[in-house]
């Protein structure tokens, strides 16, 4: 893995408070692209708080964002969109009744050349053969592009919704529990899409209550613990004994 | 009403096609079926009364279908979009009464007949649009679950209508029923211009990004949201949409009854939702052929009209319409990966 010297995304003093608890205190990370931060802390630590901010879902109370390079100031999520981050929340996921390809495009469709494009039709083709070749590179290989997700199992699906942030992503794929609920086969094959994703030089924030597989896939963890990061270090120096400690503050 | 689906409640791997499977699938498919049961429908009526294959039959039929479809499809936007829509009936009455109330000013006012007619469509097409507007704020704004919001407007249309109209039928309209009832072959005029907005109508939810972002809406609204789809916005139009095929179908009754009459169109969204179920829509949201509705807007009619042509009573209509709906039901549950509750 190479780290480059510029990071992808800088967060400087973030804070963000609800009335008068406060969720996030001075928090600040590099990430870099080409590597997988395990973002971890305990229930009510600020990882919520903290991927909305950087996703746009809401603003920080003081504190600077710099995506590469530049200080952003987010008004929607669809600001960061535009900005190359690429967020999948626990809920959101994909729409079980359409196929893998217009899961893929959804929101970003593509349209048909000519009169027809101009009143809004597809051009579904050319959809399901780039979903194909895209998830195709994040190593997913479905059996058939015009299946509805409904049809594929549990851990394809979060493959699948994973290989769509990874498409779509210029810089940071943000993944909010993408195991949950998932068995051990099926982790693996979202763990591979990962390292992947990874692998083609994007920047991923994987955040999970699941230690052995936050050890397992990232480069580096940040510890939260009420709302402050309380440990960046990278993953070698951790195992899951000392990073649940590190997460409830047994050991620091 | 949509499902967020829970990855941990599928997890089993899905099963590769086989080609017995894909015989299986395509007799089960249920665009297919409904199409067997409509000609196998026709073929019963014909065989007790030869009169059924008439062109003055199959004009009347085409009436009958143009009167029902036009809110089937809006029903089926909705319910595909992950709503319901309890009220297409009762605004069809209101749109009926107020565009009558309009055409007889118009035509007192010496506007002369045709742009009377057509400013009544309007007139109907907006009141249609306003019942749906309402719809859309109890909907987006208040928060109301569909259910609720468009039983608050299926009152309220019925109630209106009869406000509206004092009880009785507005306008006797002799140049209308004349007009309606011109055309060619088994085509009235009338009944082209719904068959053609019928066929956009099913372009559109099926081709274009609208009816993408429909089903994607139904299917999971928090996915549709994260991907940047204005779901409120989108859901809103769906309602406006609706009504303005109700008010379209309001001036349809107007032309075919020559006269506004406050019971026209009641309790035609039944018949509507059950078109959408014999269609093989699922009432979950987020799947469904338009075909399919227009398969079953097809039997409805058929079944309704055949039984005046063997001599069963109409009353016994319902009875038969029922039997329909539960055969569908029972097909669409059969069919594989459908959502269950249980």
């Amino acid at each position: 893995m190479t780290i480059q010297s510029e990071p992808v995304l800088e967060l400087r003093n973030i804070n963000k408070s609800y009335g008068s608890v406060k969720a996030l205190t001075d928090v600040s990370f590099k990430a870099f692209a080409g590597e997988v931060i395990g973002l971890v802390g305990d229930n009510g630590a600020g990882k919520s708080s903290l991927i909305k901010t950087i996703s746009g879902a809401h603003n920080p109370d003081s504190g600077e964002m710099i995506v590469d390079g530049v200080a952003r100031h987010w008004k929607s999520p669809h600001d960061s969109m535009m900005a190359g981050i690429e967020t999948l929340y626990q809920d959101s996921g994909l729409a079980p009744d359409l196929t893998i390809g217009s899961n893929i495009f959804l929101g970003r469709e593509l349209e048909k050349k000519g009169i027809l494009g101009k009143f809004g039709f597809l051009d579904q083709k050319s959809m399901e053969r780039r979903a194909l070749d895209e998830l195709e590179k994040v190593g997913i290989t479905v059996p058939l592009s015009r299946r509805t997700v409904s049809q594929l199992s549990g851990g394809q699906r979060q493959a699948v919704a994973v290989g769509r942030a990874a498409m779509w992503a210029k810089h940071v794929i943000i993944l909010d529990e993408p195991t949950n609920h998932l068995g051990a086969r099926q982790s693996l094959e979202v763990l591979k899409v990962i390292t992947a994703a990874r692998d083609q030089g994007l920047c991923v924030l994987f955040i999970s209550h699941t230690l052995p597989h936050v050890l397992e896939v990232t480069d580096r963890i940040i510890v939260l613990r009420l709302g402050r990061v309380v440990k960046d270090a990278p993953t070698t120096e951790f195992t899951v004994e000392s990073l649940l400690g590190t997460i409830t503050g047994l050991n620091t | 009403m949509s499902t967020v689906e829970t990855p941990a409640a599928s997890s089993n791997e899905a099963p590769p096609p086989s080609p017995l499977r894909r015989v299986a699938s395509f007799a089960a498919n249920q665009q297919f079926i409904l199409f067997l049961v409509l000609v196998g429908v026709m073929v019963f009526f014909d065989f007790h009364n030869s009169r059924f294959f008439g062109t003055s039959e199959f004009t009347n039929l085409l009436v009958d279908f143009s009167e029902a479809v036009l809110i089937a499809g809006a029903e089926m936007y909705v319910i595909s979009s992950g709503g319901i829509d309890l009220s297409v009936g009762s605004t069809i009455a209101v749109s009926t009464v107020v565009g009558a109330y309009a055409i007889q000013y118009l035509e007192g006012h010496h506007f002369g007949e045709f742009p009377s007619l057509l400013l009544g469509t309007f007139a109907c097409a907006g009141v249609g649009a306003m019942v749906w507007v309402i719809n859309a704020l109890l909907i987006t704004k208040a928060r109301l679950v569909p259910f609720v919001a468009t039983l608050v407007t299926l009152s309220m249309g019925e109630g209106l209508a009869l406000v509206f109209s004092k009880g009785g039928t507005v306008g006797y309209d002799p140049a209308a029923a004349v007009w309606s009832s011109t055309g060619f072959w088994i085509f009235r005029w009338l009944t082209l211009m719904v068959l053609t907005v019928t066929v956009v109508l099913g372009l559109v939810l099926h081709f274009t990004r609208y009816g993408r972002y429909n089903f994607a809406i139904g299917s999971n609204p928090f996915a549709a949201r994260a991907a940047g789809i204005n779901v409120n916005r989108h859901v809103a139009s769906v309602y406006v949409l609706s009504g303005v095929l109700a008010g379209l179908t309001g001036m349809i009754w107007y032309f075919n009854t020559s006269g506004g009459a406050p019971q026209n169109g009641i309790g035609n969204e039944l018949e509507a939702i059950a078109a959408v179920v014999i269609g093989g829509v699922s009432l979950f949201g987020g799947s469904g052929r338009f075909t399919g509705i227009i398969l079953g807007v097809a039997i409805l009619t058929v079944v309704h009209d055949g039984l005046v042509f063997i001599n069963i009573a109409t009353t016994w209509n319902e009875v038969v319409v029922a039997g329909f709906i539960a055969l569908a039901a029972v097909l669409q549950s059969m069919r594989p990966g459908t959502k269950r509750l249980m």
